[in-house]
Parts: C-alpha cells; structure tokens; sequence
C-alpha cells in the first residue's frame, strides 16, 4: 500500500460559490501528478486551496497528514513546510538576484550562517542549471530561466511535494521539454512529490504519472487515470476531446 | 579532528554543526586528518549535502585529508551529485552583500538627475507637440477617459478637499484673530483670510491634495499598464501612449484644479467665518470684509495658479507613469518620485509667481 502523501475529500472549490465540487483524490509519495481541464474549470482555484492560499468552501485537504486551515499559527506553519511551490510567472522578487531569490526562504526558516544558506543557494541552482547565473536578476534571464530558477527556490527548504502550477505556459516547445526532464530529474533524485497543473498535453505524457480531470460545465472530477488510460479508454466526451481533439 | 553527521541531517541540524566545526575545520592544512563520520545518517537534505560539500572543498583548498566512513553511501552519493570542483570558489564571497561606497552613490545620482531631467525635457517637448497636434485634430482627444479621470480626481476629491480648506481656514481664523485682537483689528482677519486662501493657500493645499491623490495614481496606473505591456501594445496599435494615457489625465487635472481650489477657498473662508463669529464679529461685517478684498485680480491670479499646478501634477504624474521601470518596485518608486517631483515643482513655480506677481505689481 502506498503513503498518501495529499489527500483531497469532498472539497468544494471556489471562492463565493463551487466551481467544481465534491473533488476527491489522494495523491502518493514520489508520483507525479496532474490536475488538468480547459480553462475556468477550477483548476487554479483548487491548487490554491491544497497550497493554503484559501480555504475550500467545503471538505478538506491534508498534506502529510497536516492541514492548513483550521489550525494553530505554529501548525499551519509546520504544514508549510511541506511543500514548495512555483507560480505561472515565476514570481522571482524583481529587486533579488536568483541567489538571493533562492537564500530568501532559508533565511526565513532556518539558523544556517549565511555562507551556508549561499552555498545551499548555489546548490539548488546547479540542481535546475542556473549555477552561473546566480548573480542574475530575474529582469536579465529568460521565461524558461525565470521558472526553474522558481523551482530552485520552490527546493530551497528541501519540501517533500512541489506543486507547479502551469509550468510549461509561454515557453517554447524546447524550454518546455527541458522543463519536464527538470521535473522528472527532480522526483527521481530528490525524492519529491509533484502535483502540476498543466493543460499542455506534451508535458502531461511526459512525466504525469496520473492525472485528474476537472469539467466546467459538470462541475466535478470526470476522471482519473495515467494519461495514456484516460487517451485510450475514457469514453467521456469532455476527455476524449481534451485528448484526442475532437469537437 | 572529527566530525560525526547526525541521523538526519537537516537545515536544523546541520546549522550548530556549521557555527562550532567549521572554525576549527578552517585551522587545518597539509598534513592534517578530518574524520568524518556519515555512518549515523539516514536522511540528508540540502543543508547536509552543503556542509558534506563545504568540508571537501575546504579539503581541496588547505590540503588537508578527509577519511570518512560512509556506510550508507550518503557522502559518495551526494559528492556524485555535486562535483566539488563547480563549488569551488567561496559562495558567500562570490556573491558579496551589495555595498557601494558613498562616492559612487554620489556619482550615479547625479547620473540619474541628468537622465532625469533629458527624460523630463523630452517628455515635454512630446506633450507639446501632441498638444499642438489636438488643436489641429481636436477629435483625436479621448473625451470619455478625460471625463472619467476629471471625475477621480476633481470630484472624487471633493469632500477631502472641503474638510481640508474648512479646518485651514478655521485654524489660520483662530491664530490670526488670537493675535489680532490684541490691536483691535480683528475685523481684517476677513481680508487676511480671504487674500491668502485666493491668492496663495488654496490654489497651493488643493495642489498638495491632487499630488497626493491623483499624481501617484496616475503614475502608478501608467506605469503598471507599462509592466503589462499595454503600453507597447498601444504603441504597436499605432496609438501614441502620449495622446492615449498622458493628455486625458493632464486634461483632467488641470481643470479639476481650479475648480476645486474654489470649493478649498469656499470652506476655508466658511471656517474662517465660524471663528469670527465666535469671536463676537457680526456676520454681516465679516463676509462685507470678504467680499471686498476677493478682488478680481486676486481670483484669477489664484485660479491661474490653481491651473499650472494642475497642469504640473498631471504632468508629473503622466511622465513617470511612462517611464517606469518593468518591475513591480519600479511602479512604487513611480508613484513617490511623481508625488515629490510634482510637490517641488510646485514650491517652485509659487516662488517663481511671487517674484513675478511683485514685479508686474498684480
């Protein structure tokens, strides 16, 4: 039996109202796992429901066991350090160089001296390939740089799951395909769990172990699978369209 | 010497072991032993795999030897991973707190004034010619958007702008008839008031208003449209950001200005009039005093005033705005470089029409 490392029960995700409902999944150590479906169908909403950012307007999320809301501050913050996350843009801090992007949660949880957090720093950056470019600001690099020197920073506390959100968006299909060998090199050597979501069809069979899918106009989970059941054998129309293309 | 890793070796862990080992690790050379002991590890994170790390590069550099037993392979696994050999010069000192000293601060300031003002002259001299450009082709003007910032910054700003000009006049009545009355001629108190609110205080307190609200928004609307690239967009759309963003804003604040320097010289001579009458003067005489003195000069020198400091402060605003920076800390130092630059210059521009108003005896 595997370790479920996030488990998703009877969440309803949405702000003021349900834009999906009754969601329930578990996800397991060491897989990687996608959320996918068309746009406005809530994917985003619920990463940001298992990532802390609001709560769910019903059921409830654990990470390793710990829950983000509902908690004590001391709890919550334990919760946090669980996972790392990396948003569409990057959000790299404009004004820091990638190093210091990088030593910036290491100096906020941890006692390391500061040449210890530099060369933690420098280490996650060889990890993503950006060792030479540490001294960089995010304004010098390019959108492929910006979102692995995001995942270096996302790795700087060594969490247990990563959750990427649209990694692959605005890059060219190359950066895009170097992105996923980052990804998969990093569950492979690292160890971490990591729960992406993506609607490009190219990453999600290049590294999705499993997937969920979400539909805006049913408002629920309509499959799960790895990406080659859900191409094969879903008879779904909202999935086999997704797939396969068709109207 | 030697040094035993921890079951888990963890940023929490590992941060003692950095404080109290590494000093006495710096002390060794050529012919020195470190043993180190992974035997105990079972999980090693990060910062573990940095110390690892760290105690080999530092053995690459003194000469010192390194024995370690490793019976599970975290030291060789992590050494496989990270070569020691990329690591080898010092991070912290490779990438040194940023400090410069007081004369290069100095010089790339007055760099940045330079460049400052050739922004500022060229956005002017680009203003002008849209300017000149609408007269000829009046259509191309964006009515609605200069509505629209006429209505956030002219009358959005109406009741800040009554209870500031109320309470002003009401504090400068109460001084000025504190000390007045000492010489029994309280009653000019009326023509004080009304000739320092029209010709200088009101036209200045609404500036002040407009910088603080409308300046610094203009500047940070235009420039976050800039780090969205909406302003390229305009550009490659064949619409000059000038005509498009700048004009309808300088439009709105110039003529929000005079008009709301009238509704700040109304309250403030309201104010005025309730410390008056609380001082015993009869209403009757205190408004007769205001409108003697509220001659026709000095309204419309206050308004004209009340005008160009519109015009700068949407100006200000405006050529900020474009010229922000493609970061978010680049929209906030637009917002307080519009509000200083627009309250200098408006300091500036009432010494100047001091000394012009004295000369032309107006």
């Amino acid at each position: 039996m595997k370790d479920a490392v996030i488990t998703v029960k009877d969440v309803d995700a949405g702000y003021t109202s349900p834009v999906v409902r009754e969601i329930s999944f578990d996800v397991y150590a060491g897989e990687i796992f996608v959320i996918l479906g068309g746009s406005g169908c809530g994917k985003s909403t619920l990463l940001k429901h298992m990532i802390g950012l609001n709560p769910p307007l019903a059921g409830e999320i654990r990470l390793m066991g710990d829950r983000l809301f509902g908690v004590s501050q001391e709890e919550r913050l334990r919760a946090l350090r669980h996972f790392g996350v990396t948003y569409q843009s990057g959000a790299l801090f404009g004004s820091m160089t990638l190093l210091e992007n990088v030593c910036l949660p290491l100096e906020s949880f941890t006692d390391l001296p500061r040449e210890a957090r530099c060369l933690v720093a420098e280490m996650k950056l060889e990890l993503v390939g950006l060792k030479e470019y540490a001294c960089y600001f995010p304004s010098d690099i390019s959108g492929g740089m910006k979102k692995r020197a995001a995942i270096a920073r996302a790795m700087a506390l060594d969490p247990r799951i990563l959750f990427l959100d649209e990694p692959s968006a605005g890059l060219d299909p190359v950066t895009s395909a170097g992105l996923d060998r980052l990804i998969l090199h990093l569950r492979d050597t690292q160890g971490v769990t990591v729960v992406m979501v993506t609607h490009e069809l190219a990453s999600i069979f290049a590294v999705a172990d499993r997937c969920v899918m979400l539909d805006k106009q049913e408002q629920r989970l309509i499959a799960t699978g790895s990406p080659a059941e859900l191409r094969e054998h879903s008879e779904h129309p909202a999935v086999r369209a997704f797939f396969n293309r068709e109207g | 010497m030697e040094i035993s890793l921890p079951e888990t070796c963890s940023a929490e862990t590992v941060a003692e072991l950095w404080r109290s080992a590494l000093p006495v690790v710096a002390r060794l050379g050529e012919g020195d032993k470190l043993a180190l002991d992974a035997e105990a590890v079972v999980t090693c994170d990060g910062a573990g795999e940095a110390l690892i790390v760290e105690l080999y590069r530092r053995s690459a550099r003194q000469g010192f030897a390194i024995a370690c037993r490793d019976g599970r392979g975290v030291v060789a696994r992590t050494l496989e991973f990270f070569a020691v050999e990329r690591f080898a010069e010092d991070s912290a000192a490779a990438n040194p707190v940023r400090k410069t000293s007081t004369a290069v601060q100095l010089g790339e300031a007055v760099v940045h004034i330079w460049q400052v003002v050739c922004e500022q002259m060229a956005f002017l001299g680009e203003a002008a010619t849209a300017f000149a450009t609408l007269l000829f082709r009046p259509g191309r003007l964006r009515l609605r958007d200069t509505l629209l910032h006429f209505e956030r910054a002219g009358i959005d700003a109406l009741p800040i702008t009554l209870l500031i000009g109320f309470l002003f006049g009401l504090i400068v009545a109460f001084m000025a008839a504190a000390s007045m009355s000492r010489f029994g001629v309280e009653v000019y108190v009326a023509d004080l008031l009304t000739i320092g609110l029209f010709r200088e205080l009101g036209a200045l307190i609404t500036a002040i208003i407009l910088a603080g609200r409308s300046g610094s928004a203009f500047a940070a609307e235009i420039g976050t449209m800039k780090v969205n690239e909406e302003v390229d967009a305009l550009e490659t759309l064949g619409l000059p950001p000038m005509t498009f963003l700048a004009l309808p804003r300088v439009f709105a604040s110039t003529l929000a200005l005079p008009l709301l320097s009238i509704f700040a010289i109304a309250a403030g001579l309201f104010g005025g009039a309730m410390v008056m009458t609380a001082t015993g003067l009869p209403s009757t005489v205190y408004w007769q005093r205001v409108f003697k003195a509220a001659t026709l000069s000095n309204v419309l020198l206050g308004l004209f005033k009340a005008a160009v400091f519109g015009l700068l402060v949407g100006l200000v605003g405006c050529s900020q705005g474009l010229h922000t920076g493609r970061t978010a800390d680049a929209v906030g130092r637009a917002a307080t470089a519009a509000v200083v630059g627009s309250l200098t210059l408006i300091t500036v521009f009432d010494g100047i029409f001091a000394v012009l108003f004295y000369v032309l005896g107006v």
